[in-house]
């Protein structure tokens, strides 16, 4: 029961993480940057443990990522161990590179590129998480460009697809 | 610190006098009739890989390949991979430095996953055992530390950049540490592999992923290093420094193929890939910038490394607050002593590099793993902070 709770939270950050890193490609110059560097239709994946929740998105000129269906093979897959694991990332309670030392994820592809994968989802750790949290688990807060509430309320409003 | 830490090292290690000398026995057990060979031409035509090769006695060698450049690629592992199943061998044996030693470890990927290109297989933790390759690793530098690591690194050389693998399958079965090995390496590769010991173990050392295990290894390198690096570039045909140096390599390796490295190694793997500096000479030019970088976060790790650098005189000596800093101290005062008796470069200046390329080399530093587990953010700005401060 507890792990589909977690099932369920991951998958709906997830869809929060999507959206905000749409919203953030158009709005943060750092997030652009790192995502105007991605080789072209770079696709990439992140599963959150054994029949967790799963996200593919591909890398797209104008609107930084779009989804693709869940099955596909991807250049970057980014593998949670547990679902347990990926929910203490997802939630707020440990960074990507926590996440990293203590191997709770596995990664296919270039080593390379996730590395810019990371720096966005720090970036936008930045924004989703109350500074109390943020400061707790980043080793410096990355800053932000417009305010977190406007990140959300475009997330909200940003089409899915 | 994290709250949870993952220890492998499964490798069964022969160290000391007549090491070799087992091999035979080693290669018998681990079901090996006809292996593979690999090394390169230095070491074929100094001596050392015939060392090896007589110790095979009865074992006949499927094939020898020494065409292993200095920075190995993607291609060379294709291509010996290739060679290992046309002449059929059932087994790796590595005599070299890391290039070798890496090497090995690409074939080791391509054979046992049954695959043609080591592009195909990029990644960390991902892969399963796949089909089991034995495999022997006889380190002649006493530096990189491959043979107890996890890790291969191995040039891409259409993109100018050293890509990284990581599966606990690379490690070798058995690691032999023979003093005849190191025995013939000239007193400046001698320093400046003995300081990438002296780094895998301070960064290991003070890494994120730090432990209790991969801390006993690191610090058991550190004193070994410090009480035989000088003495060996001094005379290079004492046994016992030149098995003190390689059983400090081994530890380190271990430790930091745990614990990982960081933002040294990361500028240094730039470095070597932009603007072709070797390893070791990196390393040494960084390591004080690097310690001085992330002071503010491991004042404590280096504070306790005092111990190992200095001694217990000098530990006791030092105030608490002030040991960080001696740390530091004692580094640069090594080096220092290197450089007067072998030359090794002390800034990047020294060492041939084009300032120019630094904004390249500080890129693609962040783009290696080891910034993720550095313990402090490591920022464009700070690597360029770091490459202008060592350059002169
Ligand atoms: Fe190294």
């Amino acid at each position: 029961m507890k792990r589909e709770l977690m099932n369920q939270a991951d998958r709906i950050v997830l869809e929060v993480l999507y959206r905000s890193f749409r919203v953030l490609y158009r709005k943060d110059s750092r997030v652009r940057k790192e995502i105007d560097g991605w080789a072209d239709d770079l696709t990439l994946k992140l599963v959150c443990g054994f029949g967790g929740a799963v996200l593919v998105v591909r890398h797209d000129r104008e609107h930084g990522i779009v989804k693709l269906k869940r099955a596909q093979k991807a250049d970057i897959t980014m593998r949670f161990k547990s679902v347990e694991g990926a929910f203490q990332v997802l939630s707020g309670q440990k960074s990507v590179a926590d996440a990293y030392a203590e191997h709770l994820f596995f990664l296919e592809g270039d080593i390379f590129q996730t590395m810019s994968f990371v720096r966005c989802v720090e970036y936008l750790e930045g924004y989703l998480f109350p500074g109390f949290m943020s400061r707790r688990i980043l080793k410096e807060l990355p800053g932000k460009q417009i305010p977190a509430l406007e990140v959300y309320a475009l997330a909200l409003l940003e089409n899915g697809n | 610190m994290t709250s949870y830490f993952e220890f492998t090292n499964p490798t069964k290690l022969c160290s000391g006098k007549g090491a070799a000398d087992n091999l035979e026995y080693e290669l018998e057990i681990l079901g090996v009739l006809h292996p593979m060979v690999l090394s390169d031409r230095v070491l074929e035509k100094i001596g050392t890989l015939g060392i090896v090769l007589d110790a095979l006695h009865t074992v006949q060698p499927g094939r020898v390949f020494t065409d292993i450049p200095r920075d190995s690629s993607i291609d060379v592992v294709n291509r010996i991979a290739r060679e290992y199943r046309e002449f059929g061998c059932d087994g790796l044996i590595a005599v070299g430095g890391g290039s070798v030693l890496d090497t090995a470890k690409g074939v080791r990927l391509l054979i046992s996953q049954d695959a043609d290109d080591l592009l195909d297989l990029m990644g960390c933790e991902c892969l399963p055992r796949g089909k089991y390759v034995p495999f022997v690793a006889l380190p002649t530098t006493a530096g990189t530390g491959s043979e107890a690591t996890p890790v291969a690194v191995i040039k891409n050389p259409s993109l100018h950049i050293k890509m990284e693998y990581i599966s606990q399958h690379l490690m070798p079965d058995v690691a032999v540490l023979d003093p005849r090995m190191t025995m013939t390496l000239p007193p400046r590769i001698t320093a400046s592999t003995g300081m990438d010991t002296l780094c895998h173990a301070i960064e290991a050392y003070s890494c994120m992923q730090k432990n209790p295990i991969s801390d006993a290894y690191a610090a058991s390198a550190v004193r070994l290093v410090r009480d035989n690096l000088v003495k060996a570039v001094r005379r290079g045909r004492s046994k016992e420094t030149r098995m003190a140096l390689a059983n400090a390599s081994y530890l380190a390796g271990a430790a930091f193929g745990n614990s990982m490295v960081g933002v040294i190694h990361a500028v240094g793997h730039a470095l070597g890939g932009v603007c072709h500096i070797p390893h070791g000479d990196a390393m040494n030019i960084l390591l004080p910038a690097g310690m001085i970088f992330n002071r503010k976060v491991c004042r404590d790790a280096y504070g306790e490394l005092l111990l190992y650098l200095a001694g217990p005189e000098v530990y006791q000596a030092t105030e608490p607050s002030k040991r960080a800093d001696r740390s530091i101290r004692e580094v640069i005062h090594l080096r220092k002593q290197l450089h007067e008796l072998t030359g090794l470069p002390l800034t990047l200046k020294e060492a041939g590099a084009d300032p120019g390329l630094f904004p390249q080399v500080a890129k693609t530093a962040l783009n290696d793993g080891a910034c993720i587990v550095n313990p402090r953010e490591v920022t464009f700005e700070a690597v360029m902070k770091i490459l202008e401060k060592c350059y002169e």
